[in-house]
C-alpha cells in the first residue's frame, strides 16, 4: 500500500511538470480583433452608407448547414448587424437605402475553414516471453478522426464613391475577428469585438 | 569483435556502477525566469528534476551523474492593443515557456568529522543542453519558437537520510540555470533562472 503510494506521487509530480495549456475558458472568453486600413483613405471624405439588416454572408469551405447563418434560426445576423450600424452611427455616416448611391458600402460575413484530419495511430503492447514463447510487441493500428472547425467574423468597409473603370471596389478597412466557432457566449463576445474594432479605428470618422 | 567489445565495456560500466554508492532522486522544482520578465516573470512551481549519482571512491566526497529537468513557465497577460504599420491587433493572451534540459554533473560532498552524519550538504555544476518552448497563446491561436541552448547550471543541496537503516531520504537544492537559448521573436538572447528544489532520494549505500 505505501508502495503504490509512493508511485502515484512520484507519477503525480513527474506529470505535473508536462505541458499544461492555458485554461480553455480564459482562453476562448473574448474574440482577437484584428484591423487593417487602407492608408491613403480619407475616412471624412465619405458621408453616407448602406448595409444589409438581417442578413450577413457566409463563406465556408463546409457543408453551410450552420445555425449562425440566417436569421430565421438564429439571432446572430440581426444583432451583429445592429452593432455595426450603432458603430457606423457614431462615428457620423449617415445609412442610406442601397439605391440612394451611398458613399461607403458594409459587408459583414463570417468565414468558416473546417478542417477534417486523420491520423493512424500505432499502440505498441509488449507482453513478455512466458511458456516457451517469444516476447513482441503487438501492434494494433487504428485511425483517429479530427474535425476542426474555425471561424471568423468579418468586417469590410468598401469605396463605394470611387468604383473603378473595372468596376471593382477598394476595400478601405477590415476587421477580423476570432474565433466564432469556439465561443463562451458567441453574441455578447461578438458585440463586443465589434466595439473594440471601430475602438482601435478611430480614423473611422466623418 | 565490435560487438564483443560493446559487450565488455556495457558489462564493465555495469558493474562499476553496481559496485559504486550511488543515489536516485526526484524533485519538485520551483523556478523564478531573471530573463526578460516583462515578457514571462512569474515563478512557476510546474517543475521536475530526476537524476542519477554514482559516488567515486569510498570516502562519499565526489559524485557524477546525469540530470533531466522539465519545467513549464506561464504568464496570463490582460487585453491588450498592439498597433501595427496599417491597423491593430487586440487580444488577451498567455505567454508559455517549456523547458526541457538535459545535463551531466559532478558534486563535491562537504563531509564533516563524522562520518555516518545523516545530513550531506554538496555543491556542484552540471553542463548540458536545454530546449526552450517560447509560446504564446490567444483565443484559438498559437505561435510558438523552439530553441536549444547550451546549459550551466551551478547548485548547491543537502542530502538527508531519514533514518540509518533507511535508503530513503530528501534532498533540498538551490540552483542557477543560464542557457544560450535564443528567441528572437520573443526578445530573448539567453534564458536564465534561479530554482528551489525539494525532493525525495534513494540511495544505495
Amino acid at each position: 500500500m505505501k508502495k503504490i503510494a509512493l508511485l502515484t506521487t512520484l507519477v503525480g509530480v513527474a506529470l505535473w511538470g508536462c505541458q499544461p495549456e492555458p485554461d480553455s475558458v480564459k482562453l476562448l472568453d473574448q474574440l482577437v480583433v484584428s484591423t487593417h486600413y487602407d492608408k491613403n483613405a480619407n475616412f471624412k471624405s465619405y458621408a453616407t452608407y448602406s448595409m444589409s439588416t438581417d442578413t450577413i454572408g457566409f463563406i465556408s469551405n463546409a457543408n453551410p448547414k450552420d445555425t449562425i447563418l440566417t436569421q430565421k434560426e438564429s439571432t446572430y445576423p440581426r444583432t451583429v448587424l445592429q452593432r455595426v450600424e450603432a458603430n457606423i452611427n457614431k462615428a457620423n455616416y449617415t445609412r442610406v437605402a442601397k439605391n440612394a448611391s451611398p458613399d461607403l458600402g458594409i459587408n459583414v460575413y463570417v468565414v468558416n475553414d473546417y478542417n477534417l484530419f486523420q491520423q493512424v495511430v500505432y499502440p505498441s503492447y509488449y507482453y513478455p516471453s512466458y511458456y516457451g514463447y517469444y516476447g513482441s510487441y503487438y501492434n494494433y493500428p487504428y485511425v483517429n478522426t479530427y474535425a476542426q472547425n474555425t471561424g471568423a467574423l468579418v468586417l469590410e468597409i468598401v469605396d463605394l464613391k470611387n468604383i473603378g473603370a473595372d468596376k471593382k471596389v477598394n476595400v478601405l478597412w477590415t476587421a477580423y475577428m476570432g474565433d466564432v466557432y469556439s465561443t463562451i457566449d458567441l453574441n455578447k463576445q461578438s458585440t463586443d469585438a465589434i466595439d473594440q474594432a471601430f475602438l482601435q479605428s478611430p480614423y473611422i470618422s466623418k | 569483435m565490435k560487438k564483443l567489445a560493446i559487450l565488455f565495456l556495457l558489462t564493465g560500466v555495469c558493474t562499476f556502477v553496481n559496485a559504486q554508492e550511488n543515489y536516485f532522486y526526484l524533485n519538485w522544482d520551483i523556478n523564478q525566469p531573471l530573463t526578460n520578465t516583462d515578457w514571462l516573470g512569474a515563478t512557476s512551481a510546474r517543475g521536475v528534476k530526476v537524476g542519477y549519482r554514482v559516488f567515486i571512491g569510498s570516502e562519499r566526497k565526489f559524485s557524477a551523474g546525469l540530470d533531466v529537468n522539465w519545467t513549464t513557465f506561464a504568464e496570463y497577460k490582460p487585453t491588450e492593443t498592439f498597433e501595427q504599420t496599417s491597423g491593430a491587433i487586440t487580444t488577451d493572451y498567455f505567454n508559455y515557456i517549456y523547458q526541457l534540459g538535459f545535463t551531466a554533473s559532478g558534486q563535491y560532498y562537504f563531509r564533516g568529522e563524522n562520518k555516518e552524519s545523516r545530513f550531506l550538504p554538496y555543491a556542484g555544476l552540471g553542463l548540458g543542453a536545454n530546449k526552450n518552448d517560447y509560446s504564446v497563446f490567444y483565443n484559438i491561436y498559437k505561435e510558438k519558437e523552439r530553441s536549444w541552448g547550451f546549459l550551466a547550471r551551478p547548485e548547491a543541496g543537502v542530502l538527508v537520510r531519514i533514518s540509518e537503516r533507511r535508503r530513503l531520504g530528501l534532498m533540498a537544492v538551490v540552483h542557477y540555470d543560464y542557457s544560450t537559448s535564443k528567441s528572437n521573436d520573443y526578445n530573448y538572447s539567453s534564458f536564465s533562472s534561479v530554482g528551489f528544489q525539494v525532493g525525495i532520494i534513494s540511495m544505495q549505500w
